[in-house]
């Protein structure tokens, strides 16, 4: 066990996260992902305090609070799930495109 | 209390009263005439004091820094010594005297509040003006008492021809503000000092201070009035009569002689530039002389003579005898007051402006007024032991030496006695029979409702009085700027009086003898009349060559603004769309194809990262 | 290499593995708690048994079951993933550039000397003391954040006033 070998299982976490955030189509999955890059986000704030000499206590601290963050986020983002999902009886992100610019719609503005 | 408390006083009272009169007393007339009247008199009251107790004693300055900016501390603060007190002690008066005066006059104008509240920051204005020790001061209140003077012309402003002339006053004086505004620059670039007081003491490159005077020059053409810049002041009568009397006497057209006088010990290192002051002053002196000689509107003449007064002052100043400028611009602030102030009570009586007009229409029966006039108008001609006589001769005395100036001297004086006393005479000695023509009849519509006497008659009587006295106090004056009174024996004045004298006869001739013509001999040299009369034509021409000139730029700017700007502006418009349109494209809407671009954006990040530390 | 992290490793990516792949979002639910269990797991290795005890409480006491609830609240009627391989491949490219990026700069960052300080006594205590006197602000802004997710999270799934359907879809 090492830091670099951590910091390795870390990003490796990470990279799962971003593959979740990008290929799967439900909002749950993508919630998943998002997980996944917090908790290796955590894992190297332990990994650094563990083997780097500095003060223990804020590393925790800041992992504690990532965690809280971490519980808010999904409170609201399965709120949102939810409220999506009564709206729209889908949770498909594809089907949410109204970020969309389309030339016609600017043309027909002018 | 100490001059410096006193002298703060002085200026704080005409601002609070301002502020007071224009904000707190916004609806309430007499509150705010009481006000500013309250302030009027502490000042005036201060600067006597002032005047009295300071006399004589060395300049004292007190100031404070308002900024520091790059090693320049920019002070403003006051400055006492013999010019400014004498200077703020007419100040006072005159605007006191005024105001009392306008208590009558503007009894039943509606606007009548504002109009005393911008004569206390008129006051103000000139007073810190004349106070200043710094260049920078000098250079603010100049402009304030400029703005403070579009302000009063303007003062009726529902009357287009009052518009025109206030506009007209603020953009001729502005041409000259400019060549001011350089040569301060250029004489603080040079001097590296903003303080008036150490600049006096400096001596300077002969071609650089020659370049700064002739640009402070340019300034005091265009606030004094003096050709080419002079077209403004005839106009300026169109505000009420009280402003005239303010502005042609102690307060704004004095603030160019007296930032002449301020910078005197520069002008006096500068051949070139007094020459060129002396020919200016001596054919504006001569110039506006016979514009007055057939100007049948009685304030008309008296502004045309206040042109030619300002001549006068400056010849002296451009001769080198400060005192004898400094004198006659005292004098001349006092007597020019009166006139106007008479002028004015004549023309709210009559309802007309025209002096035959008022003549026939029995101005004379107004004894007080018509007293104010002769002294006046004798003073302004220079009438022996008037006060216009004294500082007269000195001027005169003080050009002996060149001979090309007093010519024209005597002859601009000499026609100045000619006019004033055409007025006198047609006031005095109406001839109903005469072949003149009324150019402007009385108005019937005359509104009845006068105000009470005598806030009209004290100014005025206190003026007369002082026209009269003041002459015999060249000494004092002398002494507390600080200079000689030189003697004059009786020889060296009898040209000066003969050339008055001669003035005043003909004018008897043409108008005050029994069966006179009252047209005058200008009247039958029928050119000659009608280029004085239309002012040699120099407004035209200013309209023509300037307004001109300024249309084609105009015009040329507008072609290039259509033709060019637009068309660039609007192409700018339709490319940023045209672009807009097209990124547009890369929109899908598509979160995951967001985060992805992201994630391989920061990816590509660290992988030349990666490199550049392997490296 | 001890074990103990060794263990905690392969559960935790294997879990990770799970929740990516699978097709119904409940087994990849149940694979994210399993992942997290290997990264409290590693926090307990990483000396630090008590953020490893928290992680376990919230994230799959917590943070997991609520996903369950909403899966089941929301996706039961389509709980199955389409099949894009070319989305997958996408992705896989992304996180792949991403991964070879991070290990690079892993590879050749140099950190300071990497010895275990394994004596944390005490540790859980300097944790408290410091997050009440210290980071007594973002322990605090915490309560805070949490309170109003509360807050939001029930204003956002409130029932609201029925719209007209065309106004909805104008709203859109």
């Amino acid at each position: 066990m090492t830091l670099e070998g951590t910091l390795l299982l870390a990003l490796m976490l990470f990279c799962f996260g971003i593959y979740a955030v990008l290929a799967r189509r439900n909002l749950i999955g993508i919630l998943i992902g998002v997980e996944l890059m917090l908790n290796a986000a955590n894992i190297n704030f332990l990994a650094f305090s563990h083997f780097i000499p500095t003060d223990p206590a804020v590393a925790k601290i800041i992992v504690l609070v990532v965690i809280g963050l971490a519980a808010a986020e999904a409170a609201i983002a399965l709120a949102i799930i939810l409220k999506l999902y009564r709206q729209r009886s889908s949770i498909d992100v594809d089907a949410m495109t109204l970020l969309e610019g389309t030339g016609a719609e600017e043309a027909s503005d002018e | 209390m100490s001059s410096t408390t006193l002298a703060l006083v002085l200026l704080g009272a005409p601002l609070v009263a301002f502020f007071i009169a224009l904000v707190v007393f916004r609806k309430n007339h007499v509150a705010a005439m009481a006000t500013v009247l309250l302030g009027g008199a502490t000042t005036c009251a201060c600067a006597l004091t002032l005047l009295a107790t300071k006399a004589g004693a060395p300049a004292e300055q007190a100031s404070r820094a308002w900024l520091h900016a790059g090693g320049v501390d920019i002070h403003f603060g006051i400055l006492l010594d013999g010019k400014t007190l004498i200077m703020g002690a007419a100040v006072g008066v005159i605007t006191l005297c005024v105001q009392v005066y306008s208590l009558s006059y503007m009894s039943h104008d509606q606007g009548r509040g504002r109009f005393f509240a911008f004569l206390a920051l008129f006051e103000w204005a000139m007073l810190s003006f004349v106070y200043s020790p710094s260049l920078m001061q000098t250079f603010v209140f100049w402009e304030l008492v400029g703005l403070a003077s579009f302000f009063l012309i303007g003062f009726w402003h529902k009357k287009p021809s009052a518009i025109a002339a206030a506009k007209k006053a603020f953009i001729i004086t502005r041409i000259g503000d400019v060549g001011l505004f350089i040569g301060l620059i250029l004489l603080f670039q040079t001097a590296h000092t903003l303080d008036i007081q150490t600049l006096n003491t400096l001596s300077f490159d002969a071609s650089r201070i020659e370049l700064i005077t002739l640009l402070l020059f340019v300034g005091i053409v265009g606030k004094s009035a003096q050709f080419p810049l002079h077209t403004w002041l005839p106009d300026a009568m169109e505000g009420p009569t009280p402003v005239s009397a303010l502005l042609h006497s102690a307060t704004m057209v004095a603030a160019g002689v007296f930032l002449f006088a301020r910078f005197h010990p520069l002008f006096m290192q500068a051949e070139l530039t007094l020459t060129i002051v002396l020919c200016i002053a001596t054919f504006t002196a001569v110039l506006s002389s016979t514009m007055a000689m057939v100007a049948t509107d009685m304030k008309r003449v008296f502004a045309y003579s206040s042109i030619s007064q300002l001549g006068f002052m400056l010849m002296g100043l451009g001769a080198g005898s400060l005192f004898a400028g400094y004198f006659h611009l005292t004098t001349h602030a006092i007597f020019k007051a009166l006139l106007f102030l008479c002028a004015g009570a004549f023309i709210h009586e009559h309802g007309t402006n025209d002096t035959v007009a008022i003549g026939r229409n029995g101005g004379r029966n107004q004894r007080i007024i018509t007293l104010g006039l002769i002294v006046g108008g004798g003073a302004l001609a220079g009438f022996p032991l008037l006060a216009g006589f004294f500082s007269k001769e000195l001027i005169i005395h003080a050009l002996h030496d060149k001979p090309l100036f007093l010519a024209g001297a005597y002859l601009a004086s000499f026609m100045t006695a000619y006019y004033t006393f055409r007025v006198i005479f047609l006031v005095v000695f109406p001839n109903k029979d005469s072949a003149v023509e009324v150019e402007e009849e009385p108005a019937d519509s005359h509104d009845d409702h006068h105000g009470s006497a005598w806030p009209m008659h004290a100014p005025i009587l206190l003026l007369t009085a002082a026209a009269i006295a003041l002459g015999w106090f060249g000494d004092s004056i002398a002494t507390t700027l600080g200079l000689e009174n030189p003697p004059i024996s009786i020889p060296e004045m009898a040209p000066a009086i003969g050339v008055a004298l001669a003035g005043i006869l003909i004018a008897w001739f043409d108008f005050g003898r029994k069966s006179a013509p009252q047209t005058g001999f200008v009247f039958k040299i029928k050119p000659l009349y009608t280029l004085f009369k239309n002012g040699w034509y120099l407004d035209a021409i200013y309209k023509k060559v300037f307004v001109g000139a300024a249309q084609a730029v105009a015009g040329l700017l507008f072609g290039t603004e259509n033709h060019v700007l637009d068309k660039a502006s609007d192409g700018i418009g339709q490319g940023t769309l045209q672009i807009g349109s097209a990124t547009t494209m890369a929109q899908s809407g598509r979160l995951p194809v967001y985060i992805g671009v992201a994630v391989v954006c920061f990816a590509a990040v660290m992988i030349v990262l990666g490199l550049e530390i392997m490296r | 290499m001890s074990y103990d992290f060794a263990i905690a490793a392969v559960v935790t990516l294997a879990g990770a593995l799970l929740a990516i792949s699978q097709a119904n979002i409940l087994h990849a639910v149940f694979g994210l708690a399993i992942s997290l269990v290997g990264v409290a797991g590693i926090f307990f290795t990483l000396n630090s048994p008590f953020v490893a005890i928290m992680e376990v409480l919230i994230y799959v006491g917590g943070i997991a079951v609520t996903m369950i609830f909403a899966v089941m609240l929301s996706s039961v009627t389509n709980p199955q993933e389409k099949e894009n391989v070319g989305r997958r491949l996408m992705a896989a490219v992304a996180a792949g550039t991403f991964f070879v990026g991070g290990a690079l700069v892993l590879h050749h960052a140099e950190f300071a000397d990497g010895k275990e300080l394994l004596n944390s006594e005490h540790s859980l205590q300097a944790v408290g003391v410091n997050l009440l006197n210290r980071y007594n602000l973002a322990f605090e802004t915490l309560s805070v954040v949490l309170l109003l997710a509360i807050v939001g999270a029930i204003v956002i799934v409130r029932k609201e006033p029925a719209m007209p359907a065309d106004a909805e879809e104008e709203a859109a």
